[in-house]
């Protein structure tokens, strides 16, 4: 029955199952049951940014698939890579692509500041046949804290923009898949452990105008994260808060069932005696 | 490097309430339906059911019974108190079979009656489906109480599950045990809420069965509502501390402008955290 079964399927779909806390872990697991699924996990799975100092600069960056050669992170301050990349130069982008990626870097870094209010925000361009494509990386970790109730929480936020922009006549056509991996925990001692982790993609296609070349470009880039970002974060706090306390209510009841019951009963008899019956 | 055996293993002890099936064809797709797949599952299966109060219907049986390691016979056969029963219980169908009668023998087997009785009365209140089960514990020195409650609903994608375990000892009047709550949500991503609790409460030595269902009742209600509290802590702490909602101007970015943005050079963002 299974013999028709992608693996590849199986894993992704096993990874939507599994603790996303341990996504990192398990994809290891899977890649060493089943080396030849490897790539394809590491390229499509998202798992936690890792952070990197670049040497030339100073500052924080982060890293993913995108800027990787080998053992080696190109960092978006320095165009450099972290360590040295040993055997040749490392894949670096066209000129024209890294002018956009410089100014995309600076734009977003003023918009980490304005929503993340701290944190480290990496963005990476690469050239394809048509266009060019990207990511825009965020991440922020809130260190445990006390927080009201005496309860201590703690929290990290991952987003993870994967683009391709193809180039039209006065528009360009964007693609753009979002995933945000929200990782929260709270503990207290009549609250016992609380762990409330996950991720949630989504995906969007537009076509934006392109009036001033390559700054156009940043500006939609721009425009479709934040609109993106700010959908996800209403989800996120939607699913987090809402539908899952809702669950554990559907489990069980703090009210009696007897007296929602007869709530309901009454309420329904109201309504009905309303309707002149 | 984990081995094959390990790494099946965490997959299984890991796999959301409902799923454990879907779990198991995922793990046979990718390692393939075979003896040494199987062999690893079979541990891992027993200690998933175990710990998880699987639920099974014995044949002919309208209502579920309990599997867990508190009403294990050992050689894979477990018994219940209510029916009077013991069965053979295949962790990896999740089918009972080989039914016999059962007479409970313990100092407290009254006790262990009169608590079915009363605490099912409590479960019918506040589950709105659940299964309980109530053994005689610690080498007869006390009496577990077993109780979970699913609920599943992958059409819409989310399920879960309530577990209690409580263990009352009579002789000293202490009700010690635990809570946890797993929550699962895929659509379009995949969300997971898991809660647990140490409780312990006092009671008189030798409650009677009434009084143990209402310190049960408390313990659960004190806890349920602490973990309703928590979800709004969260949101208002780590949550809002992570990334507001819209910057502090209140109004979205103005992207053609915004090298105009004095914030970023300013404060030398990106070195923080």
């Amino acid at each position: 029955m299974t013999a028709s079964v992608d693996p590849f399927d199986s894993a992704l779909d096993l990874l939507r199952r599994l603790n996303p806390r341990d996504t990192a872990a398990n994809i290891e697991r899977l890649c060493a049951l089943a080396p030849t699924l490897q790539e394809d996990l590491l390229e499509s799975v998202d798992v936690p940014l890792a952070t990197r100092r670049c040497r030339q600069t100073g500052r924080d960056f982060l890293c993913c698939d995108y800027n990787r050669d080998g053992d080696s992170w190109r960092s978006p301050w320095s165009n450099e890579f972290e360590p040295p990349v040993e055997d040749g130069e490392g894949v670096v982008p066209s000129e024209r692509v890294r002018r956009m990626e410089v100014r995309a870097n600076e734009a977003f870094d003023v918009y980490r500041e304005l929503y993340f209010e701290g944190g480290v925000s990496s963005v990476y361009f690469w050239d394809v046949d048509d266009g060019f494509a990207g990511c825009v990386l965020l991440k922020k970790s809130v260190p445990t804290a006390t927080a009201a109730g005496g309860m201590k929480s703690s929290g990290s936020w991952d987003s993870i923009h994967v683009f391709e922009a193809a180039d039209r006549a006065r528009t360009a056509h964007y693609k753009l898949t979002s995933t945000v991996i929200l990782n929260l925990g709270g503990q207290a001692d009549a609250l016992g452990n609380m762990d409330l982790s996950g991720n949630m993609v989504r995906q969007v296609e537009q076509d934006m105008p392109i009036t001033d070349d390559d700054a156009s470009h940043v500006v939609n880039v721009g425009k479709m994260v934040e609109d993106m970002e700010l959908k996800m974060r209403n989800l996120l706090q939607e699913v987090y808060f809402g539908k899952a306390k809702d669950v554990v209510g559907d489990l069980r009841s703090i009210a009696p069932l007897s007296e929602t019951s007869r709530d309901r009963a009454t309420h329904r008899e109201m309504i009905e005696s309303m309707g002149g019956r | 490097m984990t081995s094959k055996s390990e790494a099946l293993a965490s997959f299984v002890e890991s796999a959301p309430p409902g799923e454990l099936i879907t779990v198991t064809a995922d793990i046979k797709a990718i390692t393939g339906d075979n003896p040494s797949t199987a062999e690893a599952l079979g541990p891992a299966f027993q200690k998933y059911n175990e710990e998880q109060f699987a639920t099974v219907k014995l044949p002919g049986a309208s209502e579920p019974v309990i599997v867990s390691s508190h009403n294990s016979l050992g050689g894979g056969r477990y018994y219940d108190v209510e029916s009077s029963s013991e069965f053979e219980f295949d962790h990896t169908t999740q089918k009972a079979s080989a039914v016999q009668s059962y007479v409970l023998e313990s100092k407290h087997a009254d006790l262990v009656k009169s608590l079915l009785k009363s605490l099912s009365t409590h479960a019918a209140e506040h589950f709105p489906s659940s299964t309980l089960g109530v053994y005689p514990a610690q080498d007869d020195l006390g009496v577990a109480i077993v109780l979970v409650a699913n609920k599943y609903s992958p059409n819409n994608f989310w399920n879960g599950r309530w577990r209690s375990l409580y263990v009352f000892t009579p002789a000293s009047g202490s009700l010690t045990g635990s809570i946890k709550v797993d929550v699962h949500y895929y659509e379009d991503g995949n969300v997971r809420l898991l809660a647990d609790k140490p409780v312990s409460s006092s009671l008189s030595a030798d409650a009677s069965a009434p009084e143990i269902t209402r310190g049960v009742a408390a313990v659960e209600r004190k806890y349920q509502e602490e973990l309703n509290r928590a979800f709004g802590n969260l949101s208002e702490s780590a949550f809002k501390g992570l990334r507001r909602q819209l910057p502090i101007t209140r109004q979205k970015i103005e992207w053609e402008k915004i090298s105009g943005y004095r914030l970023g050079q300013d404060i030398g963002g990106g070195r923080s955290r």
